[in-house]
């Protein structure tokens, strides 16, 4: 033992790195499952918001590769509409579970509580009042195809939905209007959308048809302070930005409102309507998707009438 | 580094030890693993290939017959016949003998054996040119890389190139100084053809190697020059095992070669998640190789090899910076850091097709646990542990606790190895904040067929996403699943539906959430925490008269 108090050689500190190294990675790993939250902690967390839920939150998650998991414990609170975003009305609260440390917000909440490293979190959020959201009522609408001999009606059909898949874009439902039996694309109808971002958007499937306008048609409509229009390609084809533009037109009681160029790599994006002097009316909505050519044009909208909270 | 020592049969033994005990290790692990995606379309073809064989022996002009090859051959040609026929033969033997316990494993075996046969080379190559503890090292330094592990399982195509491309380099470093190797080099190059497209780019790391040794001869004014007839070898019975071994190309060679070369060199490209983007056409950045590498791979595992290669920094010196005359060995050094750097860097191009796993550039690694060996050696020697310790057992003590990170790494990773990631990346989690690739071929159903089953007493039907209906069928016939839970064709048509999570398979998720009105999964597979595979519920399952 007369050896061990030598002056370690540079190759002898080489050896205490090393041996470091295979210390950090040893010591890690179970670190690192150690901060994992297990299935008590996502019950007792869930539990938490839904004993405050209230119709009008938001359940988000953090991380966002979280979001499964967090859609398996709340998921019967988070419909479609909340779950698939097109904007933010009509939200109330923002609830967000986190783990690691991470957050979708910066500002402090109104209320945080842990669950053994699940984060619980609420914000009040500002949004404006959905008024009618046009995508729910989907259903209650007429959907035309303009044709030679003038405008065909697409009836509201039971069929076979899409199989789904890789790359085989937004999910063709069971039931939709359908325009044209030989080109299986050309219908209308309830879906969501994986836009630009791979983020999801409930939406209104209305592939142009080419030139010819398809068109779909809301009646008694009660108008809010404005109109908000969205919509956006599914991610395959817009991605390459290579085809032609989308068009949608919005006519307001056989007026036309707005015409929008949607083009490939614009992502998610849109327009509003100032319907503000007619705010508490009923109106006949009406949007026309075109395409100099319909190659490709997975074209999706949603639209809601919306009013403005104004404080006192 | 010694040019070359040669080995006993000692070394024979230990290399087999290591070749053997590895096998069994896979065969005890490999039902843990379902079929992923290639390995069902290899044991697809296999099975017409071992329809074809049978033919052969039975009736040889009936199989050689132009339509009756064509039909064996067609399905898959985008990938040469050695390994094919490997799987093919052992699906006959398990036909014919029942040697496996599970059909699956008749597929995986010759990969298996692939696999033990790279350790045993690890290990003999690293023996003849350096101590015993550091080749030793090498060979499960490689075993316990987590991905090595995973792939090691598999009826494909990656480790058997690995392992052809690392006989292939050592059969040229023997065939340098002794004429019976220029023989079998041609042999194994063929063989490397005929097992995968990696081996193409051995003839241009050897040239380079090649050259430098020229130039030392030339330096040294040494009348007789290492001959070059390896090269000759290598381009005439290379191409004529590569044609020989594959049936598919004995008819229409030409255009059917050019067919060959021209899909991997127009591949698709894999869509791939890398630092949170998603990158569906090249260029990946360059990075990838590497960061995938240090993020895969154990840490003191790659700081060894990286000491390996800065120890032997005066052989790699380029020849007009060694002074004439001092260079007298084979320069392994330098072939080795070729056949290291060399895969790495051809999926680094900016011109290669998206290839973003770590299995693409597999034939790396045994050359990375190499160096890794010649650094644990240059560490221990160098530092003289023992009378610093106190301890005789330094060094083995050392070295066995350099290989603990991967061994701990690797068991833990099984059967999710695609999805595994190192400390360094904060492991699993960790990498799914960096948006690293989450998995991919579809095989993680495997670790969902017991909640399947579960579900589903009566059978039923599900949708599978990622998972081939191959893959899905071999459960079947290893009884990992009963054959009344079937594949469905369509979400809606299915009792569940499966979301492989990948960043871009997002799409599939919304799919779901439509087809079944519901956002809420009602199971979701986890590895570390991190969401796997979503499983949705159809609402409908019971009116649809579900058997469950």
């Amino acid at each position: 033992m007369a050896d061990a108090g030598r002056k370690l050689s540079l190759a002898a500190w080489a050896w205490v790195l090393f041996a470091g190294l295979a210390t950090f990675e040893l010591v890690a790993h179970p670190v690192i499952l150690e901060a994992i939250p297990d299935d008590a902690s996502w019950e007792e967390a869930s539990a938490f918001v839904r004993a405050q839920f209230e119709p009008g939150d938001r359940i988000v998650a953090a991380p966002p590769w979280i979001d499964p998991i967090v859609r398996k414990e709340l998921g019967d609170l988070t419909p479609l509409r909340i779950a698939a975003l097109a904007d933010g009305a009509g939200v109330g609260r923002v609830w967000e579970l986190g783990i690691r440390g991470a957050t979708t917000r910066a500002d402090i909440p109104a209320q945080e509580r842990d669950f053994d490293g699940i984060r619980v979190r609420i914000w009040p959020v500002e949004s404006p009042l959905l008024v009618y959201d046009f995508v729910a009522n989907i259903e209650d609408a007429r959907v035309e195809l303009e044709t030679e001999e003038g405008p065909r009606t697409c009836p509201w059909t039971r069929g076979r939905p899409a199989p789904g898949g890789l790359e085989r874009g937004p999910m063709r439902p069971e039931e939709r209007f359908v325009c044209d039996a030989k080109r299986p694309w050309l219908w209308v109808g309830p879906t969501v959308l994986a836009d630009l971002e791979l983020q999801p958007r409930r939406c209104i499937w209305q592939h142009p048809a080419g030139p010819t306008a398809v068109r779909t048609i809301f009646s008694d409509v009660p108008l809010g302070t404005r109109l908000i229009v969205r919509g956006g390609v599914d991610y395959q084809v817009a991605r390459q930005r290579a085809h032609a533009p989308v068009t949608l037109r919005v006519w307001i009681d056989d007026a036309i409102a707005a015409e929008w160029d949607h083009h490939d790599g614009d992502g998610w994006s849109g327009f509003e309507i100032d319907t503000s002097a007619r705010d508490g009316s009923l109106a006949t909505v009406r949007f026309e998707t075109t395409a100099p050519d319909p190659f490709a044009r997975l074209f999706c909208f949603a639209a809601s009438s919306q009013r403005e909270l104004r404080g006192d | 580094m010694t040019d070359a020592r040669t080995l006993t049969r000692w070394d024979h033994a230990i290399g087999a030890a290591l070749c053997l005990g590895y096998v069994a290790v896979l065969l005890y692990t490999a039902p843990d693993l379902a079929m992923s995606r290639d390995e069902s379309f290899y044991a697809h073809a296999a099975k017409n290939i071992a329809g074809w064989l049978q033919e052969a022996l039975t009736d040889p002009a009936l199989a050689l017959r132009q339509d009756h090859v064509d039909q064996a051959w067609r399905y898959n040609w985008e990938h040469p016949a050695l390994m094919k026929l490997t799987f093919a033969w052992s699906w006959l033997a398990q036909e014919r003998f029942g040697l496996f316990p599970i059909d699956s494993l008749a597929f995986r075996l010759p990969g298996m054996l692939s696999a033990g046969l790279l350790l045993w080379l690890i290990y003999g190559w690293g023996a003849s040119v350096m101590a015993r503890s550091g080749a030793m090292f090498s060979a499960l330094a490689f075993a316990t890389m987590p991905r090595v592990f995973y792939h090691s399982h598999l009826d494909c195509f990656d480790v058997p190139i690995a392992f052809f491309s690392t006989l292939t380099a050592y059969a040229y470093w023997r065939a340098l100084r002794d004429r019976r190797w220029v023989l079998v080099l041609g042999l194994v190059f063929g063989l490397a053809l005929s097992t995968k497209h990696n081996s193409w780019m051995l003839p241009g790391i050897f040239l380079i190697h090649f050259a430098w040794l020229r130039v030392d001869e030339a330096r040294a004014g040494v009348d007789r020059r290492t001959p070059m007839t390896w090269l000759a070898s290598m381009l005439v019975i290379g191409p004529l095992v590569f044609i020989g071994t594959w049936p598919w190309l004995w008819r229409d060679t030409w255009n059917r070669i050019a067919a060959y070369v021209s899909f991997h060199l127009r591949h698709v490209h894999y869509t791939y998640e890398f630092l949170g983007v998603s990158y569906f056409e090249p260029p990946l950045p360059m990075s990838v190789p590497f960061v995938m590498t240090l993020f895969t791979v154990s840490l003191v595992v790659l700081g060894l090899a990286l000491a390996g290669v800065l120890s032997c920094r005066a052989e790699l010196r380029v020849p007009w910076r060694v002074r004439p005359g001092d260079s007298t060995t084979r320069r392994t050094d330098v072939l080795w850091l070729g056949c290291l750097v060399a895969p790495l860097l051809a999926i680094a191009l900016p011109s290669s097709p998206i290839f973003g796993g770590t299995k693409h550039w597999i034939t790396a690694y045994p050359f990375l646990a190499l160096f890794a060996g010649r650094g644990l050696l240059a560490v221990t020697e160098r530092a003289e542990l023992g009378p610093w310790m106190g301890r005789r057992a330094a060094a083995p003590a050392f070295a066995a606790f350099c290989l603990l990170p991967g061994l701990v790494q690797t068991a833990h990773s099984h059967p999710f190895a695609l999805s595994h990631y190192m400390p360094i990346a904060g492991g699993v989690p960790g990498a799914a904040d960096l948006g690293m690739n989450r998995q991919f071929w579809g095989f993680t159903t495997g670790s969902l067929t017991d909640w399947l089953v579960e579900q589903l007493p009566n059978g039923g039907s599900v949708w599978l996403c990622d998972t081939t209906a191959g893959a899905w069928a071999m459960l079947q016939a290893d009884d990992a699943v009963p054959r009344n839970i079937r594949a469905a064709r369509s979400m809606s048509e299915a009792d569940f539906a499966l979301v492989h999570h990948e960043q871009h398979f997002a799409e599939v998720d919304y799919q779901a959430w439509v087809a079944y009105g519901t956002t809420q999964p009602v199971h979701v597979l986890l590895y570390d925490g991190v969401p796997i595979i979503s499983v949705y519920e159809n609402p409908n399952r019971y009116e649809r008269g579900s058997p469950d």
